[in-house]
């Protein structure tokens, strides 16, 4: 299978940057499977696992809070609020953080809180789950 | 009184020996936190760049492309974000991006819109703690320390406001660091998204999904969070810029100081000695 750029770009530091075979990536509309040469694509991320299978064959599973996905000829590159490698992720402080997240959601005194304590949830819970399929792997 | 003026100017030289050791510290402090900070300010050069350029395509290509973060609406109030430091003593710094933020507070105002204020750094909200504008929010002691979760909360904060049609713009108010010897106090347009490239005779082969402007409006947050973190670690690195350069003028003129105070002081010690000499020789002439 040939091989095609990707680069994964979060505000602080360059992420990722090398050459891989396959790029899945969970979208608002589905799971959406990438692969060398495919069309000029641009798309929403949600907070949701990446999987990467690298030149050598070798997978990846890494877990993205929120961001989106540019498809070009010449690279493609994922533009991301945070990511991290499902072997870096911290269980403890991930479970930590989705307990904190669901007692806000209980005490959130208006829409506001609410939305964004569910936007934390969502993102220890995907920690959680791409920490999970790594095991599994 | 010889003896007394030259312990004054002893005491004198102490206190300001002990200053200078404290802006001399200070100095070196800056100096390493606005190396850290600069490097965190180029790190997030590339994400912008992509982000903003990704954000210009889907505006451009895009037929027919629309969204309520490109037009400027009649009403609503404006969000004034002003960015300063959490401390002082760091020369004009903070000084300088007020009074660019009033003059626009006062300028909007004559123009009948309302104002509401979110406020980053210690200084800024004690600033505008008595304005009369409504705060949004004031975010203390993240200059150093932000990260882009805070950034992204801060965005979503400012989104849903607007989202809710109470908001028609949001202007930013910064300091660039130009170089480490200059630093500029900005002001710098967010929304309506400014100077996005538009040619609609071109039609795109990009596929957007769901859509572009659901693409477009899902960036939003991402490209408000961005520029907030950007200004933000931009600014905290002008405030260490701008201590380091106050601590040495500060460090420079205390080293004036006590050299001069030395001569002083050894001009007393020899008036004191010829006097005593003197003394004595007269003394001793007188009973010879």
């Amino acid at each position: 299978m040939s091989a095609f750029p990707l680069q994964i770009i979060t505000p602080e530091k360059i992420f990722f940057e090398g050459e891989v075979q396959r790029l899945i990536v969970r979208t608002t509309e589905g799971d959406v499977g990438i692969l060398a040469k495919h069309e000029k694509y641009v798309a929403a991320l949600p907070s949701g696992p990446v999987k990467i299978t690298m030149a050598d064959g070798t997978e990846r599973i890494a877990a993205l809070s929120g961001g989106a996905v540019k498809v070009s000829p010449e690279r493609t590159a994922i533009l991301a609020n945070a990511v991290e490698w499902a072997e870096d992720i911290d269980v403890d402080w991930a479970k930590r953080s989705e307990e904190d997240a669901r007692r806000r959601v209980e005490n959130s005194q208006n829409q506001q809180d609410l939305q964004f304590a569910e936007m934390k949830l969502q993102r220890a819970l995907n920690r959680l789950r791409v920490s999970s399929m790594q095991d599994k792997k | 009184m010889a003896a007394s003026n030259m312990k004054a100017i002893k005491r004198r030289i102490k206190s300001v020996e002990s200053t200078m050791q404290i802006t001399k510290a200070m100095e070196l402090v800056s100096s390493s936190k606005l190396r850290k900070a600069k490097e965190r300010s180029e790190q997030a050069v590339p994400f912008f760049n992509l982000l903003y350029q990704t954000m210009s395509e889907v505006a451009s290509e895009a037929v027919g492309f629309h969204s309520a973060y490109t037009e400027l609406r009649e009403d609503g109030a404006a969000l004034l974000v002003v960015m300063a430091g959490d401390r002082g003593l760091a020369g004009g710094f903070n000084l300088n991006v007020f009074r660019l933020a009033d003059a626009r507070i006062r300028e909007l105002e004559q123009q009948g819109r309302e104002v509401i204020l979110m406020t980053v750094g210690k200084k800024a909200s004690e600033h505008y703690a008595k304005a009369t504008n409504r705060v949004l929010g004031t975010f203390d002691n993240v200059g150093e320390t932000i990260t882009t979760y805070t950034a992204l909360h801060m965005a979503q904060h400012i989104v849903h406001l607007f989202d809710q049609g109470h908001l028609a713009m949001v202007e930013v108010f910064f300091t660039n660091m130009v170089s480490p010897l200059t630093q500029e106090a900005r002001q710098m347009q967010v929304i309506p998204v400014p100077n996005l490239e538009r040619n609609p005779g071109v039609q795109s082969l990009t596929e957007y999904e769901p859509s572009p402007e659901a693409v477009f409006n899902s960036l939003i947050p991402q490209y408000l969070a961005g520029i907030l973190y950007c200004t933000v670690v931009d600014t905290y690195a002008s405030e260490q810029a701008a201590r380091r350069i106050a601590m040495e003028n500060a460090s420079d003129n205390a080293q004036e100081m006590i050299d001069d105070l030395s001569l002083k002081y050894n001009r007393a010690r020899q008036a004191s000695i010829t006097q005593e000499l003197t003394e004595i020789v007269s003394g001793a002439n007188a009973q010879g």
